[in-house]
């Protein structure tokens, strides 16, 4: 039991901070873990990279070798890099790089040799923000609430089938897929099955988590001529389970129900500004006085919810 | 009974005139109950409170919290002024709740007796496993509405999502609109009423032309809700009783979805 919500703003607005709202109200659906899919201005070119680091005390080293990674691969550092200042074992890097020669792929996969380091995100607008612990206290990690973006989706996690570790919380990125992220509610019952025939054709996997993989499977269906809405048709037929999942890309947020419809998604539609969340109770945070609300109860359901972004919104 | 304590810290607004002697220090009184952000349980312990003193309870700033107003005694009478969240009314004993908007998952979840409107919208398993009572939702309801039903009636004035009826032992489900796929998929022994189109029976169900009795049972009742109608052409949907004599050995026969 884990809880999901998506933000869709009509300009540049506080995405992170009501999406730190949505999720504190599902703070009972799982405190395991809390995270966040924002999406920023976009870049015309380059990346903004997310790394973690499984220990603190080999910072140095490790900014050493993210920016050689990136400079073998024909990129820059466009900025110095940052990283949290928690204090926690494990850090939080976030890296600005101009466009590398190599193709995504290569570099990230490159990244796995590095000892302690796994690349969380790599978007032109996408920043994955995660860590353990409820909303409030990973927004207060992570400044969160001072994100100003489009659009985003967070996740509450109940730890079920893999453990309670910052690497294993929500969402991910569907690597190597710039900009494209899942949170999901649910679990798969033909993972392993699906994950093989991904891995045959060349894709590698951060975790052991069924989300990671529905994410993946979705940018692979994309980058083979589906859109967004077919391949959220075609995941419900495919994928077999119990799920909800909302998929995140640079200009959409979509969603899909699995055929028996036990997991719930409820939104508020006003144009494009659009809120969605597992419970509507926390959507009421946003939304005190009633309103229209559509609730996603029916099997097989899938949506389409477009986002803007800076460079297409009106001044 | 209960008295009122002003200095519980709830948010009640004690009614600004006397109760008639003799009937309970609120009796024939409205109250009312601010949900906000309080702690539900807080809110329920108000809300019984108000009830004890014999008032009529309205219920506002619902914001969709779950569990309002759940095993509330006979006699009580509330109205809830928003939408509520999930199993509100759940494991209600009698009481009269009214709900002025939408209702989550769970609505009425095993209540025993009593009566419960919705006026808008209910979410998924209304009236799962509700042993007794009525529970009346004049918009929509959504799948497995009357899941594992034990008892009593549930009419929804609109349609019903998939595998409603799933499971129920006893009571009646009426549709005065569509069901959708999987309509009294597995029934025991309930017995669902469709009206208007089902989008498909579930396993081991069938549907059957009701008698004229059983059809002025059923009308009878909608009568006293206001919404008969004896044009109405009822499909009845009951338990085919193969899963009665469930053979492991068959169970790939079973499965539909």
């Amino acid at each position: 039991m884990c809880g999901i919500a998506g933000r869709i703003l009509d300009r540049p607005g506080p995405v992170g901070a009501d999406l730190v709202e949505l999720m504190q109200a599902q703070e009972h659906r799982g405190a395991d873990s809390t995270g966040f899919a924002l999406y920023g201005e976009p870049r015309a070119e380059g990346f903004v990279v997310k790394v973690f680091l499984s220990d603190r005390g080999h910072l140095d080293r490790s900014l050493v070798e993210l920016h050689d990674l990136i400079t073998d691969h024909g990129g820059e550092l466009t900025a110095d890099p940052t990283w949290d200042d928690t204090g926690q074992s494990h850090v939080f890097i976030r890296l600005e790089i101009s466009e590398p020669v190599s193709p995504v792929a290569r570099w990230v996969d490159a990244a796995d040799e590095l000892e302690g380091v796994e690349i969380q995100s790599v978007g032109r607008s996408l920043e994955i923000i995660e860590d353990v612990g409820d909303a409030t206290e990973v927004a207060a990690k992570h400044h969160v609430g001072e994100f100003i973006g489009t659009h985003g989706v967070g996740h509450a996690r109940l730890a079920t089938e893999s453990t309670v570790l910052p690497t294993a919380s929500h969402p991910f990125w569907a690597r190597p897929f710039p900009d494209v992220a899942i949170v999901h509610n649910g679990q798969l019952t033909n993972y392993y099955l699906q994950r093989r025939r991904l891995e045959r054709a060349g894709y590698r996997f951060t975790t052991e988590n069924d989300s990671e993989m529905i994410a993946v499977w979705l940018s692979d269906q994309m980058s083979s001529g589906s859109d967004l809405a077919r391949a959220l048709a075609t995941s419900v037929k495919t994928l077999d389970g119990v799920f909800t999942y909302l998929l995140s890309t640079a200009d959409a947020i979509g969603m899909a129900k699995d055929r028996l419809a036990i997991k719930p998604i409820v939104a508020i539609e006003d144009g494009i500004v659009t809120a969605m969340a597992t419970e509507e109770q926390a959507l009421r945070h946003l939304y005190p006085e009633e309103g229209e609300t559509v609730n996603y109860d029916g099997p097989g359901l899938t949506r389409v919810w477009p986002a803007t972004t800076p460079a297409t919104v009106a001044t | 009974m209960a008295g009122h304590d002003p200095g519980d810290g709830g948010d009640v607004t004690a009614p600004a005139h006397s109760p008639a002697a003799g009937t309970g220090a609120g009796a024939g009184t409205e109250e009312i109950v601010e949900v906000g952000h309080r702690p539900i349980r807080e809110v329920n312990a108000d809300i019984r409170k108000a009830v004890a003193r014999g008032s009529r309870v309205r219920v506002q700033d619902t914001l969709s919290r779950h569990n309002l107003g759940v095993a509330l005694p006979e006699g009580a009478d509330l109205v809830f002024e928003g939408s509520v969240g999930y199993y509100c009314g759940g494991l209600n004993n009698g009481a009269t709740i009214r709900v002025e908007r939408n209702a989550g998952w769970g609505l009425g979840e095993a209540m025993a007796s009593g009566v419960i409107t919705v006026d808008g919208y209910a979410g998924m398993a209304a009236g799962a496993s509700m042993l007794g009572g009525l529970l009346h939702v004049r918009g929509d309801a959504g799948p497995r509405t009357g899941v594992a039903q034990k008892g009593g009636d549930i009419v929804v004035e609109g349609s019903v999502g998939f595998l409603s009826g799933f499971m129920a032992h006893a009571g009646r489900i009426i549709v005065l609109a569509d069901a959708a796929d999987a309509a009294g998929d597995s029934l025991w022994g309930g017995e669902m009423w469709v009206a208007g189109n089902i989008g498909s029976p579930g396993v081991d169900s069938r549907i059957v032309e009701p008698d004229a009795e059983e059809v002025a049972s059923v009308e009878d009742l909608l009568s006293s809700l206001g919404v008969g109608d004896v044009s109405r052409r009822w499909k009845k949907i009951v338990s085919g009783q193969k899963l009665w004599h469930f053979e492991s050995r068959d169970a790939q026969a079973w499965l539909m979805i």
